[in-house]
């Protein structure tokens, strides 16, 4: 199974180049006070892992992958644990980032903000990939991208139907009682959206064929 | 004779293709020539083989174990498929690096000493190799394990002779290990003349002989004769036929009986080739 997490961490590396010149970009931009690069660089970094499957399809690796020992099952768990180690290494960049950011632009570092905007991002990102990955296992990487914007576009179009009927502020007042757990909630959260999505993907790939 | 692979009644049903009935035995130790025309369900059966595809019904048994018990029957196995590979922004360094991950058999000495005698650079993209030198890395990559059982599909098309030479050279010193087999499918049949055991031919969907490759040449001949002489030849004596322009050439299964029936003294020896084109294009 190691060798699954190598093969896409050594498929990213070949990014690196243009990783390294995006996190300087936004550096830059961050440090002119243009964006926030909390919320860019680990979104940026699914993008990076949603490339390696267009790699994948191309020379179609998944195929070849299933001709190894227990492939159809490593395949699936190399991705997600490499899209994982990425996300988590692509987030202590960019923390320690923000940091140097903060602390050039006004000579201190707000650790709090930092960080509760760092665990919103991750969240997001992570957010983006359990909803993606299953999607790319089922239709290929070509079809979902089409799928996923459909998909994100319908979310976004409900969200705004609902926002008008519903009254967020009630719900946001009658929640707030979870608002010191709500660090732990979301870890929770998280590691479970991203397990059902592994598990879904892991039963999508076991019966796919090529 | 122990069998490595044995394949019973494989079926595989698709709209527009069907394999039906699939059956032949790969004994150990031996190369078997997959033959058949583009389209004719060799890949098909490779992939069952390898599940990459599920089949409708039937048996597949590797090294005397069904193939649902992947983990431990892929250890032994290498393949190589047609246009099925690593992604190509990969250096064949980065190929060791996973596939020490992958076999715990990987022998990364075996593997850097095949890409020095093909001449492979270890530092650049597979997408920078051309077609020949993709193809030999890709060979290369399934002999590093130390497999068992080789499944190659057209391992040489797209090779230059001599790159073609050194491929079946390396393909013959792998099979000097008693325990190890091959189940090679290509179209290039002169390059299983040299090499095979076995041959087994697939047309549309069914295997419609698989025999050892002596028998098969020393049984099967071609008669070439004129229509007069061909109108005497009973229908059971002939497998296929095929006029041409000047005269019959007649595919028959049993050299020996033919002459002793036939006043036809002349049957020509069979190649792979005639036998393929006559048993697809040939008339009953």
């Amino acid at each position: 199974m190691i060798g699954f997490i190598k093969k896409d961490l050594l498929m990213i590396k070949s990014n690196f180049k243009l990783l390294g010149i995006l996190i300087i970009v936004y550096a830059i931009m961050g440090l002119m006070g243009e964006i926030d690069v909390s919320f860019i660089l680990p979104f940026m970094s699914v993008m990076v892992m949603i490339s390696t499957f267009s790699y994948d399809a191309y020379n179609n690796w998944d195929a070849y992958s299933i001709s190894f020992p227990d492939g159809r099952k490593n395949n699936v768990k190399g991705k997600y644990i490499a899209t994982i180690l990425m996300t988590i290494i692509v987030t202590i960049i960019t923390l320690l980032l923000s940091f140097i950011i903060s602390y050039v632009n006004t000579k201190t570092i707000n650790f709090e903000e930092t960080l509760v905007s760092m665990f919103g991002s991750l969240f997001g990102t992570l957010l983006v990939l359990s909803f993606t990955y299953p999607i790319i296992y089922k239709l290929g990487v070509e079809k979902a991208r089409i799928a996923i914007f459909l998909i994100v576009f319908g979310f976004i179009f409900l969200i705004t139907l609902l926002s008008s009927y519903i009254n967020i502020e009630f719900i946001a007042k009658s929640l707030s009682f979870l608002e010191n757990y709500l660090i732990i909630i979301l870890t929770l959260i998280m590691i479970i959206m991203v397990y059902i999505s592994y598990k879904i993907s892991e039963k999508i790939f076991s019966k796919k064929e090529f | 004779m122990e069998n490595v692979l044995e394949i019973k009644n494989l079926c595989k049903k698709y709209d527009n293709f069907e394999l039906k009935n699939v059956t032949f035995n790969l004994p150990k130790g031996m190369i078997m020539g997959f033959i058949g025309e583009n389209g004719a369900g060799k890949t098909t059966t490779l992939k069952l083989i390898l599940n990459i595809i599920k089949s409708n019904s039937g048996e597949i048994k590797i090294f005397n174990q069904n193939i649902k018990n992947d983990k431990n029957i892929k250890e032994e196995i290498g393949v190589v498929l047609d246009d099925i590979f690593f992604p190509e922004i990969l250096t064949p360094n980065d190929i060791n690096k996973i596939m020490k991950g992958i076999y715990k058999s990987w022998d990364t000495s075996l593997y850097y000493n095949y890409l020095k005698q093909f001449s492979l650079l270890t530092n650049k993209q597979i997408k920078t190799f051309s077609k020949g030198m993709r193809k030999k890395l890709e060979i290369i990559t399934a002999l590093s394990h130390h497999p068992k059982l080789l499944i190659l599909d057209e391992p040489t098309s797209g090779l230059d002779p001599i790159a073609r030479a050194e491929v079946i050279e390396i393909f013959q010193n792998f099979i000097e290990n008693e325990d190890c087999s091959i189940l090679l499918s290509s179209h290039i049949t002169t390059d299983l003349e040299h090499i095979a055991d076995y041959i087994t031919f697939i047309n549309d969907g069914k295997i419609i002989l698989s025999k050892t490759k002596d028998e098969i040449l020393d049984e099967y001949g071609i008669v070439k004769c004129t229509e007069k002489e061909f109108s005497k030849i009973n229908k059971q004596d002939y497998v296929k036929y095929k006029k041409t322009k000047y005269e019959y050439e007649v595919l028959i299964q049993n050299k020996k009986e033919f002459k002793t029936k036939y006043d036809i003294k002349i049957i020509d020896k069979i190649t792979l080739d005639d036998l393929m084109i006559l048993m697809i294009k040939g008339e009953e």
